[in-house]
């Protein structure tokens, strides 16, 4: 996945980008960081809320590289520049 | 479980013949100009957005696994079933980066199926058929598994549960299977993406309620974990060792995370998820639809918590024992416990319809790879968009049929084993696809023999792994060094590894590759028009 970021963006995005989705990834694959009873939230043990919780931070690191992507687009990354795609 | 609960199968009934008149009806949603392309029958004419494919990806890749197998699974060992929580959390990260080169490519192609993808980019017909097949091979158990998910559902409403005569048993799953034949052979995709709003509404309604009701008749979430960690911390006389634990246990850390991390992985390969990316109207439909699928991930945990509710309820676990310890059985039975008949009778509709809406997808996107990718390429490479759709069709059929005869032929554990090998299978074609998507390093026969490599070990380190007590395919799991891991990724390790090694001799010898027919600007590609016709398809 070393090439998660696209092309024709300014390096900030892209690093920025690929931070946010190292990150999104990172946070249940790293068993250790959770593997836990304590601290509980109400009644529930740490490894159950800590993966629930994960999955709205996921979704709003997804939705912001969707933005930060969408936000600078550059000529080359336009649509109608693919070879033959139109008709 | 004795006598049917005719207010509960009486819902069940009414929702199934809603399902089958939208299903039916799904002919003229959105029609096509020229309904005989594969374009239009095996993708939904490519034109869905952001609001109905997350309906259509939501009810693709949720499926009875979900509904069924993953609480099952909790209700059995505990913590370490909730690696499909972590899967479907890391599963959308992963799809943001590659889905829509992916999608891009596909467009500029025409192509339908991923096996496509692999032929075009490696120009070897070969890896397209190796993908093709390990498709075929991968989804057949997996539609099989959406049987056993609604079959638990027929078995705990008992119906057919007391008759000796295997036909009149299994006649239920027959009729419900003959009409979804039906539906799915008529309209192509369009059918489960619309009865996919149906099933999404039923699982939500479901979801919430359960949630927010069943801890209150159970007393409190306190209670409920209290429950299951008792269960889970006494010894299982089989093994000698406790059942399971609350929290994953760091010997259990590794095979937690790499059973996360290879299902990921592998997911978006199964040709279902594919069909449900290449359905999609524009590139951005699949960004954003990473972006908001994890609501879906949301009610995957939220109902592997049931299998903790199900370990607190007594009553449950008495029908488990009665079923012959079939854990199962943990959610419906659940339903039938803790609901008014009425609203068990939702619940069940959530599962049976939850599980007819992948097993239609299912069936359509094996039957586009046999068209595509063996019919097309070996058979009939003049064949017309009208002589494709026809035999995909057909193909919808066969896939169905086969699928049936192996539900009913083979005992469930059995097929939940083979959907174990389908996961390893369908991993091996990752380096074709998702690597090949940014280099064509790779030479096509090391490719080829590198997938051959993880199949073949994959499959006797599966056949060699004991557990559940059964001598072979007892889990998914194998010690590699030491610790416990995934035996997809172990596959994967050795298929790349042989992929790496071969090509680097290939390139040394001048071995011929393949030619690319794929461009640079492919990968980006998002056309505002409506999809190439196959005939017309652009760009090769």
């Amino acid at each position: 996945m070393a090439q998660s970021a696209p092309r024709g963006r300014s390096p900030v995005t892209r690093v920025s980008v690929t931070i946010l989705l190292v990150v999104a990834i990172g946070g249940t694959l790293w068993v250790p960081i959770y593997a836990r009873s304590m601290p509980k939230l109400g009644d529930f043990p740490f490894f159950y809320w800590y993966q629930l919780i994960w999955l709205p931070v996921v979704a709003i690191l997804c939705w912001l590289c969707y933005v930060l992507l969408k936000a600078k687009p550059t000529p080359d990354a336009r649509p109608r520049h693919g070879r033959g795609v139109r008709k | 479980m004795s006598h049917v609960n005719a207010v509960a199968f009486t819902i069940l009934v009414v929702s199934f013949l809603a399902v089958t008149l939208i299903g039916f009806a799904a002919a003229r949603w959105r029609p096509a100009e020229d309904p005989m392309q594969l374009n239009e029958w095996g993708l939904g004419g490519r034109g869905f957005g952001t609001f109905v494919s997350w309906f259509l990806l939501g009810g693709d890749l949720y499926t009875a696994y979900t509904f069924i197998a993953v609480p099952a699974l909790v209700y059995a060992v505990g913590a370490a079933g909730f690696y499909a929580l972590s899967y479907t959390i890391v599963v959308w990260p992963i799809v943001f980066v590659f889905a829509p080169r992916l999608w891009s490519a596909a467009r500029a192609h025409g192509y339908v199926t991923l096996a496509e993808f692999a032929r075009g980019r490696h120009g070897s017909q070969g890896l397209g058929l190796a993908v093709a097949l390990t498709g075929i091979l991968a989804t057949m158990p997996y539609i099989a598994l959406q049987l056993v998910g609604i079959e638990s559902v027929l078995t705990v409403m008992g119906i057919g549960a007391r008759t000796g005569n295997a036909f009149v048993r299994d006649l239920p799953l027959i009729i419900a299977f003959i009409i979804l034949a039906a539906y799915t052979y008529l309209a192509g995709l369009r059918a489960p993406a619309l009865i996919a709003f149906v099933k999404d509404t039923l699982i939500y309604v479901t979801v919430i309620v359960a949630i927010i009701y069943i801890p209150t008749r159970l007393g409190g979430w306190g209670h409920i974990f209290g429950a299951a960690s008792a269960h889970l911390k006494t010894v299982n006389p089989t093994t000698g060792k406790p059942y399971g634990s609350l929290v994953v246990t760091p010997s259990g850390e590794w095979a937690y995370a790499t059973l996360a991390l290879g299902s990921a992985l592998a997911l978006f390969m199964y040709p279902h998820a594919a069909t449900g990316v290449f359905a999609a109207r524009r590139r951005d439909v699949i960004r954003r639809n990473a972006a908001l699928m994890p609501a879906y991930s949301l009610v995957l945990g939220l109902i592997a918590l049931f299998g903790y509710m199900a370990r607190a309820t007594p009553a449950v676990n008495a029908g488990v024992q009665a079923g012959g310890g079939n854990s199962q059985l943990s959610v419906p039975l659940l339903f039938e416990h803790m609901f008014p008949s009425w609203f068990a009778g939702i619940g069940y509709s959530a599962i049976v319809i939850g599980a007819l809406v992948p097993a239609a997808i299912m069936s359509i996107a094996a039957a586009n790879l046999f068209t595509r990718s063996i019919y097309t390429e070996f058979f009939n490479p003049t064949a017309t968009p009208a002589q494709e759709t026809r035999v995909a069709r057909l193909a919808s059929l066969i896939m169905k049929v086969g699928a049936l005869a192996f539900a009913l032929q083979l005992n469930k554990t059995f097929s939940i084993n083979l959907q174990l090998l389908g996961g390893i299978w369908i991993l091996q074609t990752f380096p074709a696809i998702v690597i090949s998507l940014y280099k064509t390093w790779f030479h096509r026969f090391a490719l080829i023999t590198g997938w051959a490599s993880g199949m073949v070990y994959g499959t006797i380190q599966a056949y060699r792994t004991p557990g559940g007590g059964q001598a072979h395919f007892g889990a998914s799991t194998a010690p590699v060094f030491g610790h416990l891991t995934y035996i997809a990724i172990t596959a994967l390790v050795v298929n790349l590894v042989v992929a790496v090694v071969l090509t680097l001799i290939f390139h040394a010898i001048r071995l011929p590759n393949g030619y690319d027919v794929t461009r640079p600007a492919h990968y980006s590609a998002d056309p505002v028009d409506g999809p190439a016709a196959r005939a017309g398809a652009p760009g090769a």
